[in-house]
């Protein structure tokens, strides 16, 4: 057995070789080829490596032209190359083997449940390596058929698993596991409280020992992942919600805080969101919500709270403020998607309503239209905008007319009313 | 067309890490991430446990699309194109090259020099060695050195100029050559395999009017020519025939054509209104162009981009605003008419070193933040601040499971899909990249792809148009040396996150349509083959909306084009088969009656008897079978009795013929009318088929396939190739012309070897002979073992003779060659003392010992008679010291080898007998070795008894000439003793093959019976002016035992 590893050792490494070596600029081109290391001949093959090898290129093409019942056919054979004790031990077989039968079975017009346990179990337990990642998508697919209660239980024995050292991979597929664990967690919790809060009083609710079990168990894995860097929304609204059924509203403004501004979640404009609509639930007063929309508007210039904000900026007296709501309207109008937005038209012309109380409102005006007055004429103003705006939307139309002038002072636009 | 709600963001994303750092992840397996979910999100608000679903990122379930042509179908006659090998150059290969200039264009190679030494070689070489001389010369010498000359037998005297002038003569100087040789083919070779320039397609489809739901009008923007150096801006329409769609030409409009300067690398349009705007970009010229509906294609400007331009792309905000990069790493904004204005310059690679120059730049959802990507990544760049800032959008290394190696391949900015979705394509995977979120994917497929995917169509799925919600977004990737197409479907961006949808579906490729199509004449097989197998170039696709009253169906009609200047289209449409199959009827009758017609026909054309080439129809029929079994039932379920004549014919043909068969069964495949008299040629041969693996795989996959009858995947028949779509395929490869790049050649000096291998071929095999001998060899020494004796040279039958000398000649008849010649032949072969002696004679050199030895005759004749009473006894005497030499001799030498040599030669018969040999009675011992020798040895034919026979004839034949010569023998036989050993010697093979004795025969060289003749001749030179002491001495004991003769 010894020697069979020390065969397969070179193998391995030469795969490698393949893969790392990308410093020499005539190997970065022939890099860009795929060569499917499975697929790839190899210098030690018998003829059974052969005969599956051109089985797995069988399946591949099945798969990929979508004939699955020969994909199935083929797929039935394959597996006897776990029974070579030269390679089948190797886990890429197995995960080969894994994965083309699940996309059968996900294809494949006659496939059952039972088809789907019995592969996801045997494969799991054929090799301790990719025991989570399967475990998970088990869980995955009960969930996606309803059957939370097994998912759980899945996630639950996942959970327990131990194995060796933890790589970084089976590092984050544990740390998935068990948050996925607490999302079911609150599932049910959610369900607890949709089943009790019929016949008891609310208050009650929050001192059930079985909910608070649920929340318990839920909240010390949420917790936990969120502490990785990564995008983790479904987790983090369980979490707020639970929170603020019990009330904890600190933590609850910590953790959303800490999704927001940590460095090392990446800039999930969610994040504001969810933290702006926290704020605005509990009644927090304009300035820390326009905080917050002022972060997201760096962000996502274009995202729907936008107009929003600059109606809650306008609202404000402050020059600046309806300055700045200036600003936020014209960045929104940069985009295709709000470029025939009626509303948001309208709210330009109440901004620079407004903004014309002030003395100096041409010069603001053009501060913000500077950097746009090459190319806003095309992007809106253009004789084709106005006779598809007169078809589509007239209004839209008569409240962009009223603006080009005030825009667009300089020059003599064909976008007449 | 953007969407007005894509400012909506997914209120929740699904979970993923966000990794740093240089990816590690090497994925070992091919499946890519096939059969996964990869996450799900829970949907559904708080409340009980049945409320709740889960969306996962990938979803099984998607929209089925299915071809209506197994086969995509060339849209215009093939037009002249150069074909360059599909098999990359490999750059080792120089030296052939090198080669193929010298002869090819020897002028251009040594012109110069030629010009030059020309007159001089006129004068110093008698031979005149011209100036084509030194022009062959030059080729001589350098093919010598890399390949055998056809020319290497000329003049020595050329390869003395050859290799004095070897450095001189070539106009460009050797090294230099090679290594610009070898440079350039590295580089064709790269090209070959991943050619960068050629990134983003040279394809685009501009419709009218833009957004239509009608069967789609546009114009094609394709680069044709040879060497794609000519823009088309044609007119085409897709229209709907018998239930399947196919694209026509306007017949009414030629397209309109500008011819470019170099080939074209990318077309980028984009569309605003009515107008559209296309940017086209070839080597280090950039041009726009303006089309609409009404108005003819018209440039705009060109510009010289000094270095070469790698991108260029139109913006879809504002027309005549285009982006061009180049390879120094500058990004351009080229605003048509006003001028350019640099966005962005970088020297460096983005994220860490990839050493590429190739830079990619997009638009983005906002007029004036653009892409700039690298190998490594994208960044988004805000043109408006001067100094410039940018945030990534995609960095390889911080994306998760980014794989080891993975290098960006195509960036593309989806505005007609999403307005904040871009499309980033890797070698390995293609993301969907929001750009509200940089850094992290919203969605990633393993596409599966062998090349990299370097062209890229997005398909917008249409807004409830069939009530069932929004359609999935169709994602096509092209790849440009495979050919391979792949389609990915995903949905989602706006208020739901981004999820797959189905599993990703491979296209058809051009290569792979030779299949399904009937065979060709093999010239015209290997030129489509090649045709059809040249990379691709671009890809576009031209969307079918589902009409409003529901009558049409949606479709989409993907073009390929591949540098041959083919463009090929499939279509695909999605699975509405119960509304499709209505108009099919329409079409189905004709298709039936070529059916049975051609079934009729065949039958009618079946030989009266069974041809010797039906033997290779069953593996043709296994081939055919499992399609024509499983196209049969796609008949019955309309017309059940219609399938049952076809059945019978085909059971009737397959009882009659087997021949009939096939052709009755491919003419009911293709629905193809018959016309057996118009071009016998092509329509016999069109019968066949190919018969290769991918065909019985794809056959083989299919009957099972339609076993399974439940779901509405594997109902369907597999798709036929329709009347038209074979029509046009013929069409195109009648019309198919290349030309390979190197047409012709100059003529070569040949040499013709036909003669000197004829002989060769005369020869019998000589594996086989080889074999025979090692057969008697094993049996030789398996006697040998049993008898206990050694296997000595002697004792083995065949090895004895040379190869192929078999049959031995009949014993020379001495007498019936009387000349001069012929007798001293003879005589060479008796002795060599006899032949010296006739030598002797002829020259008249022995006339004094003639004279001496007649005198002597006459004294012991006197002598003789005076005692005539002793006379019986020296002959006695004579003889029995014959027999005791023999013993001693055998004892001595390899002397065998020697002597089989001259066995080996055709006159064994003439063997040289001493005129003791028969009357010493040697007994002959018969062993089983001799019978051995006897049947199966080199004198066979012969045997022992002629050769005795032949034997007693000479002896007689010598005995009679005795008289003449006897002195002379005599003396002769004093003077130099080797001459004696001779006459023993022959004796000796006699023995010796008898394997009386076993002494062993010690390795003598083969050549030492030729060296001891030599020293013979000069002993006997040395005779006549004395004795020799030295071969006195080394003869001695043959001298002592001579002695005993009694002289």
């Amino acid at each position: 057995m010894d020697d069979l590893q020390n065969d397969l050792g070179p193998l391995d490494d030469l795969e490698d070789d393949n893969y790392s070596s990308e410093d020499n600029s005539s190997k970065e081109k022939s890099n860009l080829h795929v060569v499917y290391p499975m697929l790839a001949e190899t210098s030690r093959e018998t003829g059974f490596h052969r005969s599956t090898r051109a089985c797995l290129e069988q399946i591949r093409e099945a798969l990929l032209h979508h004939r699955w019942q020969a994909a199935a056919e083929f797929m039935a054979c394959y597996p006897q190359i776990l029974e070579d004790p030269t390679i089948g031990a190797s886990q890429q077989y197995k995960e080969v083997i894994w994965r083309m039968s699940a996309e059968i079975l996900h294809n494949h017009p006659k496939s059952k449940m039972e088809d789907y346990n019995n592969i996801y179990e045997r494969m799991k337990h054929s090799g301790v390596r990719h025991f989570l990642m399967i475990s998970l998508e088990h869980s995955f697919h009960l969930m996606h058929h309803g059957h939370i209660e097994e998912a759980k239980h899945q996630l639950s024995v996942a959970e327990s698993w131990r194995y060796g050292k933890e790589s970084a991979a089976q590092f984050q597929k544990t740390k998935l596991i068990h948050a996925y664990r607490s999302l079911l967690d609150y599932i049910i919790w959610c369900d607890k409280k949709f089943t009790y809060s019929n016949n008891t009083e609310y208050y009650d609710l929050r001192d059930n020992q079985d909910m608070q079990n649920y929340f318990r168990q839920a909240s010390v894995n949420l917790k936990e992942i969120l502490k990785q860097p990564g995008v983790w929304d479904p987790f983090i609204l369980s979490y707020v919600e639970m929170l603020e059924f019990y009330e904890d509203h600190e933590e609850a403004l910590n953790v959303l805080n800490d999704y927001a501004y940590s460095d090392t979640h990446p800039r999930n404009p969610n994040a504001h969101v969810y933290l702006y609509q926290y704020l605005k639930r509990h009644g927090a007063s304009e300035r820390p919500l326009m905080k917050e929309l002022k972060s997201l508007h760096l962000l996502v210039p274009s995202h729907e709270l936008m107009p929003e904000y600059s109606a809650l900026l306008l609202q404000s007296d402050e020059e600046t403020d309806i300055q700045r709501a200036l600003g936020v309207v014209l960045d929104l109008l940069d985009f295709a998607c709000w470029r025939s937005n009626l509303d948001v038209w309208k709210l330009l012309k109440a901004i620079i309503q407004k903004l014309q109380l002030q003395e100096d409102w041409r010069n603001s005006v053009a501060e913000k239209m500077a950097a746009r007055k090459d190319w806003w004429p095309a992007l809106h103003f253009t004789r084709f905008h106005a006779s598809k705006d007169a078809e589509e939307n007239p209004e839209l139309k008569g409240v962009k007319a009223s603006l080009t002038k005030i825009l667009c002072p300089d020059i003599t636009l064909k976008y007449t009313a | 067309m953007t969407n007005p709600m894509d400012y909506q963001f997914p209120q929740q994303l699904y979970p993923s890490f966000y990794n740093g750092g240089p990816p590690d992840f090497v994925l070992k397996h091919c499946a890519g991430n096939w059969g996964c979910y990869d996450r799900v999100i829970p949907q559904g608000s708080s409340g009980p446990l049945s409320g709740w679903t889960f969306a996962s990122r990938h979803q099984a379930r998607g929209e089925t699309w299915h071809h209506t042509e197994p086969v995509p179908v060339p849209l215009m006659s093939p037009k002249n194109c150069y074909l360059w090998p599909s098999k990359p150059p490999n750059p080792l290969d120089f030296t052939e090259h090198m080669q193929n200039f010298f002869l090819d264009h020897c002028r251009d190679a040594f012109g110069c020099m030629a010009e030059i030494l020309g007159d001089n070689f006129e004068q110093a070489q008698m031979e005149g060695v011209g100036r084509e001389s030194v022009d062959n010369l030059r080729s001589t010498l350098d093919m010598k050195k890399f390949k055998m000359s056809p020319l290497s037998y000329s003049p020595n005297s050329l390869h003395a100029y050859c290799s004095l002038l070897s450095d001189v003569v070539p106009a460009v100087p050797n090294e230099l050559l090679c290594s610009l040789l070898h440079e350039e083919l590295t580089e064709q070779r790269d090209r070959a395999l991943f050619s960068e320039g050629a990134t983003g397609g040279a394809l685009a489809f501009v419709p009218f009017p833009r957004g239509g739901s009608e069967p789609q009008r546009g114009c094609l923007v394709y680069p044709g020519n040879q060497g794609l150096g000519c823009l088309n801006f044609h007119r085409v329409e897709m229209q709907s025939r018998r239930g399947s769609f196919s694209l026509l030409d306007a017949s009414s409009s030629d397209p309109f054509r500008f011819q470019l300067k170099g080939p074209i690398r990318q077309i980028s349009c984009a569309s605003l209104f009515d107008d559209c705007c296309v940017a086209v970009r070839s080597e280090r010229l950039c041009g726009v162009w303006r089309v609409g509906e009404q108005n003819a294609p018209r440039l705009l400007q060109v510009v010289d981009t000094r270095e070469v331009a790698t991108c260029v792309s139109a913006s879809p905000h504002v027309l005549g605003e285009v982006l061009v990069a180049n390879e120094s790493g500058a990004a351009n904004l080229w605003s048509v008419g006003r001028g350019m204005q640099k966005v962005r310059e970088e020297d460096v690679n983005l994220y860490f070193n990839a050493k590429s120059s190739w830079r990619w730049c997009e638009f983005s959802a906002h007029p004036r933040v653009v892409t700039y990507a690298d190998r490594t990544g994208v960044e988004l760049t805000d043109v408006r601040e001067s100094p410039i800032s940018s945030h990534t959008l995609f960095h390889i290394n911080n994306t998760s499971e980014c794989r080891s190696g993975e290098r960006l391949i195509l960036s593309r900015y989806l505005g007609d899909v999403h307005t904040f979705q871009h499309l980033i394509t890797t070698q390995y995977s293609a993301y969907i990249m929001d750009e509200r979120f940089p850094c992290l994917p919203m969605l990633k497929w393993d596409h599966m792809m062998r090349s990299p995917p370097m062209f890229c169509h997005a398909v917008c799925g249409s807004l409830g148009s069939s009530g069932s919600g929004a359609r999935a977004t169709k994602v096509l990737l092209g790849s440009q040396n495979s050919q391979e197409i792949t389609l990915l479907q995903y949905s989602g961006g706006r208020a739901e996150a981004s999820s797959s949808r189905g599993p990703l579906q491979a296209l058809l490729r051009p290569r792979d349509s030779l299949r399904h199509l009937p065979v060709q004449i093999p010239h015209r097989l290997d030129l489509a083959t090649s045709r059809l197998s040249s990379p691709a170039a671009g890809l576009t696709c031209i969307q079918k909306r589902g009409g409003r009253k529901g009558s049409g169906e949606e479709c989409i009609c993907i073009l390929q084009l591949t540098e041959a200047g083919d463009i090929f289209y499939q279509t695909l449409k999605t699975e509405q088969l119960e509304t499709s199959r209505p108009p099919a009827p329409e079409d189905e009758p004709i298709l039936k009656e070529a059916m049975t017609s051609g079934a009729e026909t065949a039958r009618q054309l079946r030989p009266p008897h069974p041809q010797p080439v039906i033997s290779d129809t069953p593996s043709d029929e296994s081939v055919i079978g499992p399609t024509q079994d499983v196209a049969v039932p796609g008949f019955v379920t309309e017309t059940p009795e219609r399938e049952q004549r076809v059945l019978d014919a085909n059971s009737d043909s397959s009882a009659e013929g087997r021949e009939p068969k096939g052709r009755g069964r491919f003419l009911k495949q293709y629905g193809l009318q018959v016309v057996v008299n118009d071009e016998p040629d092509r329509v016999s041969r069109s019968y066949k088929r190919v018969k290769g693996g991918e065909g019985v795989r794809d056959n083989a996959a299919e009957p099972s396939s339609s076993d399974c009858a439940t779901g509405p995947t594997e109902r369907l028949p597999p798709v036929k190739l329709s009347n038209g779509a074979l029509a046009t395929w013929k069409r195109w490869l009648q019309k198919s012309r290349g030309k390979t790049p190197r047409p012709c050649c100059s003529q070569h000096l040949t040499v013709k070897t036909e003669d000197i291998l004829l002989l060769d071929n005369e020869v019998r095999d000589p594996t086989e002979e080889e074999e025979a001998r090692a057969q008697s060899l094993w049996r030789d020494l398996r006697v040998c073992m049993s008898k206990r004796s050694l296997l000595v040279h002697g004792a083995v039958s065949t090895p004895l003779q040379a190869p192929g000398a078999v049959p031995v000649a009949d014993a020379v008849d001495t007498e019936a060659w009387r000349d001069e010649v012929s007798h001293r032949l003879t005589l060479a072969w008796q002795s060599e003392g006899a032949w010296r002696a006739w030598w002797e004679e002829r020259l008249g050199l022995n006339r004094e010992e003639k004279v001496k030895a007649l005198r002597g005759k006459r004294k012991r004749e006197k002598e003789a008679k005076r005692a005539a009473g002793r006379h019986l006894e020296l002959s006695g005497s004579f003889t029995s010291s014959a027999s005791f030499q023999l013993s001693d001799f055998s004892d001595s030498t390899g002397w065998s080898s020697a002597v089989d040599r001259g066995a080996s030669s055709d006159t064994d018969g003439n063997l040289p007998q001493p005129e003791g040999f028969w009357e010493s009675g040697m007994p002959r011992v018969a062993t089983p070795s001799s019978t051995e020798l006897e049947r199966g040895n080199q004198q066979t034919p012969s045997s022992a008894l002629t050769l005795s026979q032949a034997l007693k004839r000479e002896s007689t034949s010598a005995n009679r000439r005795r008289p003449e010569c006897l002195a002379e023998d005599y003396l002769t036989a004093l003077f130099a003793p080797q001459d004696k050993t001779l006459q023993p010697h022959s004796y000796f093979l006699e023995e010796e093959s008898t394997a009386h004795h076993p002494a062993p025969a010690p390795p003598v060289a083969p050549s030492s019976f030729q060296r001891s003749l030599l020293q013979d001749l000069s002993q006997s030179a040395s005779l006549r002016s004395g004795l020799s002491q030295s071969s006195q001495g080394r003869l001695g004991q043959l001298k002592k035992k001579k002695s005993r003769m009694g002289f």
